[in-house]
């Protein structure tokens, strides 16, 4: 079973693509996540929304995933933002400061307001 | 003294763990981490954690069963047991910590690595550890 559901959707004249992650991202898919960020931030898009709204649980290897994407992006003059985290997950991007390190969003709405 | 220098100079033996309680729950793993996880889950609900404790307890021991796919070649188990005021799960593999301070250090603001330990010290309330070139087990305890 495939316990971590990725979609990517980059709508025509929306400057944003959006990745939801759906499900479970742990060390056994984090390999796939990796790959999936990589071509999507390899496209250099403006802005990159992490949709988390549908994922029941994250841990270290998916978050150091995220956070090597984000440097990538930094990099590229862009910005990874995350939307939607649940508790458990938001928790955890509290306990390892990564909410201070990009921008975390109630809603991909608000996400992409600007 | 120098971090380094601590890691360099191992600590005395520590006494060994206290046996597992009577009614101990049992689970071999290898690759099937959200089983685990849902073991945690359902077995701290029925001991009475509250839900934001439960998952506390779930991301701590998953993310050291974590690392025993991450580290060594063989399975681990998981040994979940009450006793008095807490629910407590221990990890048990075949891997080795050589750092006595793994995971007492917090990783530097845009580390993207070695976050793992250091949350299962964040989340819950005593983690105990031992380690030798056998194997190594992490015991983590959640007060009710």
């Amino acid at each position: 079973m495939d316990l971590l559901t990725t979609s990517v959707a980059a709508a025509d004249g929306d400057p944003y693509t959006l990745v939801a992650l759906a499900g479970e991202a742990d060390v056994t898919n984090s390999g796939a996540l990796r790959e999936l960020l990589d071509a999507e931030v390899a496209k250099e898009p403006s802005t990159l929304v992490i949709d988390l709204s549908e994922l029941r649980f994250m841990d270290s290897s998916a978050l150091h995933v995220i956070l090597r994407a984000n440097r990538t992006m930094d990099r590229q003059g862009g910005v990874l933002a995350l939307a939607g985290p649940r508790d458990p997950v938001a928790k955890m991007l509290r306990l390892t400061a990564a909410d201070q390190l990009l921008p975390v969003y109630a809603t991909v709405a608000e996400a992409t307001a600007e | 003294m120098t971090e380094q220098e601590h890691a360099a100079r191992p600590l005395p033996p520590l006494p060994p763990l206290s046996p597992p309680g009577d009614d101990a729950t049992c689970y071999t793993y290898r690759t099937d981490l959200a089983k685990v996880r849902a073991l945690v889950l359902q077995q701290a609900r029925v001991a009475g954690l509250t839900e934001g404790r439960a998952n506390d307890l779930v991301l701590a021991v998953s993310e050291v069963a974590a690392n025993t796919l991450r580290h060594t070649q063989s399975a681990g188990t998981l040994t979940i047991w009450r006793q008095p005021g807490e629910v407590v799960c221990e990890i048990q593999d075949e891997g080795t910590i050589a750092d006595p301070l793994a995971g007492r250090r917090r990783p530097g603001p845009d580390a993207t690595g070695g976050h793992g330990l250091w949350l299962v010290y964040q989340v819950c309330d005593v983690v105990e550890v031992r380690s030798d070139e056998t194997g190594t087990t992490i015991r983590m305890h959640m007060g009710i």
